[in-house]
């Protein structure tokens, strides 16, 4: 069973203005997401091994649509399509700010 | 509460992209190593006393020249795929003898060098307006 929260360390731009690279953030793993959450993902259909983090755009059934903040530099679901909502680990539910995360 | 989470330990999330920019155009590579024949050329012409305007166009031809190289480096880290590759099989080749005419007019002065350059470049850019209306 998931943890109720677990946090993360932002690497990349993806979703400036947002979240800079080296901010962190808490996720809630409990709850359901909608669409203009920012969630966790892990998804098998991403090439990095890692988690990812973007923001729902929309939620078809089951599936969720994502899209990350800055547009221009960001791959999401317009590249790898929809990712299935049992594969969300968190939707953020706290941003930290921190003097020190880097752009 | 803050104070508390900020004890936690943290995992790394990406918030990436495959993809860099995806603009990607040879004119800067071409335009670079034209300036690298242009300035050689006029270094040829220029009089022998004029050390000033000769220290100048040798700055100028080793910067395109190192510029040159960077923007062929991205079109073939960057912007070529292997389908490219199946399509025009020497691209390997050509791109590494551009890269090193890049080097070889950084450190030299030599006309046919400089032609060669420009030839190799407007080659590489060939491929990739071939490949780009694809």
């Amino acid at each position: 069973m998931k943890p109720p929260v677990s946090k993360f360390k932002v690497y990349g731009n993806s979703m400036l203005p947002t979240l800079k690279p080296g901010q962190e953030v808490l996720t809630f793993n409990w709850g359901k997401v909608k669409v203009g959450d920012v969630v966790v993902v892990k998804s098998a259909k991403l090439k990095v091994q890692s988690e990812i983090i973007k923001r729902v755009q929309k939620i078809i059934d089951n599936k969720v649509y994502l899209v990350g903040d800055n547009k221009t530099e960001s791959t999401d679901s317009r590249h790898f399509g929809p990712v299935d909502q049992s594969q969300i680990t968190g939707k953020v539910l706290y941003y930290f700010h921190d003097a020190t995360a880097a752009r | 509460m803050p104070f508390l989470l900020k004890l936690l330990p943290s995992k790394p999330v990406f918030a990436h992209c495959d993809i860099p920019c995806g603009i990607y155009d040879p004119h800067t590579a071409q335009l670079a190593s034209q300036t690298v024949l242009k300035m050689v050329q006029k270094m040829k012409a220029l009089p022998k006393d004029d050390i000033h305007s000769l220290i100048r166009m040798v700055s100028v031809k080793e910067d395109h020249a190192e510029l040159c190289k960077r923007e062929i480096l991205i079109l073939w880290t960057d912007y070529f795929k292997s389908e490219h590759l199946e399509k025009f099989p020497d691209l390997h080749e050509l791109v590494w003898k551009a890269c090193k005419l890049c080097s070889d007019n950084k450190r030299a002065v030599d006309e046919v060098k400089a032609q060669e350059l420009v030839e190799a470049v407007d080659k590489i850019a060939d491929i990739f307006n071939e490949t780009s209306r694809l």
